[in-house]
């Protein structure tokens, strides 16, 4: 498990490793679906260096809008 | 001249000295997309470009801006690579006439050559890297996504192929943008109003008619495929696909099929935009993935988007002002002169147009509120005279500048639909759109002193091409 530099969740798992071994792996967190590779820059891989702007708070993700909007009978 | 696949295009602009091969080895990021940014400053002619040693891969062929200039969006028509971009536009709107060109159906095609349908990985099967800085993620958005009138399915020209921004959100699923004005819209909203999927078909890396015909705003009903073939000049080749009755471009580099899933939506974003702006995060629509085919070592074609101009700019200019031109002629076909909606992919349309009486300019900038892409875009108008060349920017800002009285020329009309990507709307979607009339007041519009317009000393036209000559 990694932390996600952007919700800071502990639950980003590895998706993909280089082809060249030991190179590089890709992480998602499945809390707000970012998605790094470990070598970026690390104000895209540390939490603390990520861009303020964009950091997303989970709890706020199940309020984001709907595009397009669903029909009503999918609206719980 | 019909380009075979992705690779035959490729290998025309390497003849033309139009394609830059990177060897020296680069990272995924920044290095890929800060190069491509980095190439569409350097100008409107420019190469596309080839990565081949790309760090932690050992095959991996990533190929960039390649319709990032003039130069390659002619040679996509196959015309000579110095072509000058009006007569580019023209031919293109000859071409758009000769539309329905019928396709021609094969039964295999070289993406058949590798099949995966257990175990999809797309972080594995394909090289993604991140565009912009702000991105959520890494994206696929230069790919063709292939979709049917669930209501009409027999219907070919209802069968949608269009490009939309899509999010790789797992080992078989991807987000997908399905902006409201756009076709596959409606395909989702018959799905979801019966509770089914939506099959769809993702084809990557294909020849450059169809990536234009499907980012061209044609009719509900028109084909991309069979505009893609008039385009061309020679029928488009189009292959079923396996898990549903979806058409998919012979030459393609990779294909993925899946379904659209019904009443999901899911946290998105934010990605870079051609509106020079981030779209925010939102819950947009989910993909998942059931069957992945390639070629033997595909190439993977990107796109880099961003702050304009990019490759973005270049591929969707005049496919865009085309169909705008054609819609504007079928109302006033003895006017309409030519239109440039090539800024912010048409928020910005200038239109050139004749007069027939006080008032006419403003009516034929209104009616392009209402075509198909003047919906979603078109929120500011411009209309200039037939003598104004609408793609020569000084000319229309001097026709701005003289011929637009704010108190008679300016029109805004309050809250129409526009894309919800224009970050200037509000709420996101809406925005009052306005025509400026900069057209030269005709009876019984009479008003101003433009009683004497300044005419040139004689022979300059002949003057010209002499200079030309001895310039030459």
């Amino acid at each position: 498990m990694h932390t996600c530099p952007r919700c800071e969740s502990k639950k980003a798992e590895v998706v993909s490793k280089s082809p060249v071994e030991g190179a590089w792996e890709v992480y998602m967190c499945p809390v707000c679906i970012f998605t790094w590779r470990s070598i970026e820059p690390e104000t895209i891989t540390k939490p603390e260096k990520y861009n303020r702007a964009f950091k997303v708070n989970p709890a706020d993700i199940p309020f984001a809008e709907n595009v397009p909007a669903l029909p009503a009978k999918y609206i719980k | 001249m019909a380009y075979k696949d992705f690779r035959d295009f490729l290998a025309t602009l390497e003849k033309e000295g139009q394609l830059l091969t990177i060897k020296d080895e680069v990272k995924p990021e920044p290095d890929i997309a800060a190069a491509t940014k980095a190439m569409s400053k350097l100008g409107s002619e420019t190469p596309a470009m080839l990565f081949d040693n790309i760090y932690g891969y050992t095959n991996a062929k990533v190929a960039m801006n390649v319709m990032g200039s003039w130069p390659n969006h002619a040679l996509m028509m196959g015309m000579p690579k110095n072509t000058p971009l009006k007569e580019q536009f023209f031919e293109f709107a000859r071409r758009y006439d000769q539309f329905p060109m019928p396709v021609q159906r094969e039964e295999t095609a070289p993406f058949h050559e590798v099949e995966i349908t257990e175990n999809i990985n797309l972080f594995d099967i394909l090289p993604l890297f991140r565009l912009n800085q702000g991105d959520g993620g890494f994206y696929i958005d230069k790919a063709c996504v292939i979709s049917r009138d669930l209501d009409d399915p027999e219907h070919f020209g209802k069968q949608n192929v269009g490009i939309y921004r899509m999010q790789v959100k797992g080992k078989d699923r991807l987000g997908i943008q399905p902006v409201p004005q756009h076709d596959i819209a409606i395909h989702l909203r018959q799905a979801e109003e019966r509770g089914e999927n939506l099959p769809v078909v993702i084809a990557l890396g294909n020849e450059p008619a169809i990536t234009t015909a499907a980012a061209t705003p044609l009719h509900y009903d028109q084909s991309e495929y069979e505009m893609a073939g008039a385009i061309q000049g020679e029928p488009y080749r189009i292959v079923k696909a396996k898990d549903s009755d979806l058409d998919i471009p012979w030459g393609a580099e990779v294909v993925l099929e899946g379904e659209l899933l019904a009443g999901v939506r899911e946290f998105e974003g934010p990605f870079g935009e051609f509106t020079g702006h981030y779209s925010g995060g939102r819950s947009m629509p989910v993909i998942k993935i059931n069957r992945v085919y390639h070629r033997q070592n595909p190439i993977f074609e990107h796109l880099y988007i961003g702050m304009p101009w990019t490759e973005t700019d270049y591929m969707i200019g005049i496919n865009t002002s085309v169909p705008l031109y054609q819609q504007l002629k079928e109302a006033f076909p003895n006017e309409i002169q030519a239109v440039n909606a090539m800024y912010t992919h048409g928020l910005v349309a200038i239109i050139s147009t004749k007069r027939r009486y006080g008032g006419f300019a403003k009516a034929v900038g209104m009616r392009a509120l209402t075509t198909p892409h003047g919906l979603g875009y078109c929120k500011l108008v411009i209309v200039v005279d037939e003598d104004v060349d609408p793609f020569n920017l000084p000319q229309v800002m001097w026709a701005l500048s003289t011929k637009m009285h704010p108190k008679h020329d300016a029109v805004i009309i309050p809250d129409l639909s526009v894309l919800a990507l224009d970050p200037g709307s509000l709420p996101s979607g809406i925005t009052h759109k306005m025509v400026l009339d900069a057209t030269t007041p005709v009876a019984p519009e009479t008003r101003g002193h433009y009683s004497q317009p300044l005419d040139s000393p004689l022979n300059v036209e002949k003057w010209e091409q002499r200079l030309r000559e001895l310039l030459r």
